[in-house]
């Protein structure tokens, strides 16, 4: 009997999300996430160039995400080198839809 | 925030809060890829269980309270789009979903609009290329006031902490 209930324990294979984070989430590609303090407005401007959804632009001193369209590419990961990281977030639904645009300051130089 | 603002808000809260038990969902494809759709199909699989959460498929705009909607709003699909949603009884929640839906792919032209929400009213958008099944699951969530929204404390910038 106990033999039996240990298996039906074992092969519960329902995700527990969202009352308990679910292992799955850290393999999922995220958007990117970026070193300020690292980025200059010419890397701001390869990483513009890269991104083939044009989720990213330079404007002024600062880098503009927009989250509404990044695919997790991950080539400005490529590009930006130690300037950019994967951010880890998929939890990004929202009813502002401007809620999706991120504005990065440039923190470097030229 | 104006008190109107403010009564508003309260009110919209109500509303999802009526769906806060059970809530059935029929999606509309308005000219996707169909990656969207392979993402929404999991949601029913073992895995994700999404009926667990009291969320259902429903064939029949009809029985739906929530209208799920993927794809770039072709222009070809914008009467089915409109209707489908005039079919929905009230209060009815839109989600649009994925990158196309959002606006970002796209642009507006003769055969496409570019985003849903230049065709009709949406309550929630789920980012992503596709979304995985737990970023809709999350988006589901929001919709109906189970879950708080965090993107706004979201600063993508790693040289501080990534939260506000």
């Amino acid at each position: 009997m106990l033999w039996f209930l240990r298996g039906i324990r074992r092969g519960v294979v329902t995700s527990r999300y969202p009352a308990r984070p679910d292992p799955s989430a850290a393999q999922l590609p995220t958007p990117p996430a970026f070193h300020a303090d690292r980025l200059t407005v010419e890397l701001a401007e390869r990483l513009a160039a890269a991104c083939p959804a044009r989720s990213l632009r330079r404007d002024g001193r600062d880098l503009v995400l927009d989250l509404g369209g990044c695919t997790c590419c991950g080539r400005c990961s490529v590009v930006g080198g130690e300037a950019v990281a994967a951010s880890g977030e998929f939890e990004l639904a929202t009813r502002d839809r401007g809620a999706l645009v991120k504005r990065i300051p440039i923190g470097g130089g030229w | 925030m104006s008190e109107e603002q403010r009564l508003a808000a309260q009110l919209q809260d109500r509303a999802f809060g009526l769906f806060g038990r059970s809530l059935h969902i029929r999606t509309f494809d308005s000219g996707s890829c169909a990656v969207c759709e392979s993402e929404i199909r999991l949601l029913s699989s073992p895995y994700y269980d999404l009926h667990r959460l009291g969320f259902f498929f429903t064939p029949a705009p009809r029985h739906a309270d929530l209208l799920l909607v993927s794809g770039p709003a072709v222009r070809a699909a914008e009467p089915a789009l409109r209707k489908t949603l005039e079919a929905l009884p009230e209060p009815r929640i839109v989600v649009a979903v994925g990158a196309c839906a959002l606006g970002a792919v796209f642009t507006e032209d003769e055969l496409v609009h570019g985003r849903v929400d230049a065709v009709i009213p949406v309550d929630v958008y789920v980012p992503g290329c596709p979304p995985s099944p737990l970023a809709l699951l999350y988006g589901l969530l929001v919709a109906v006031g189970r879950l708080e929204e965090k993107v706004q404390a979201l600063r993508f910038d790693l040289g501080e902490e990534l939260t506000a």
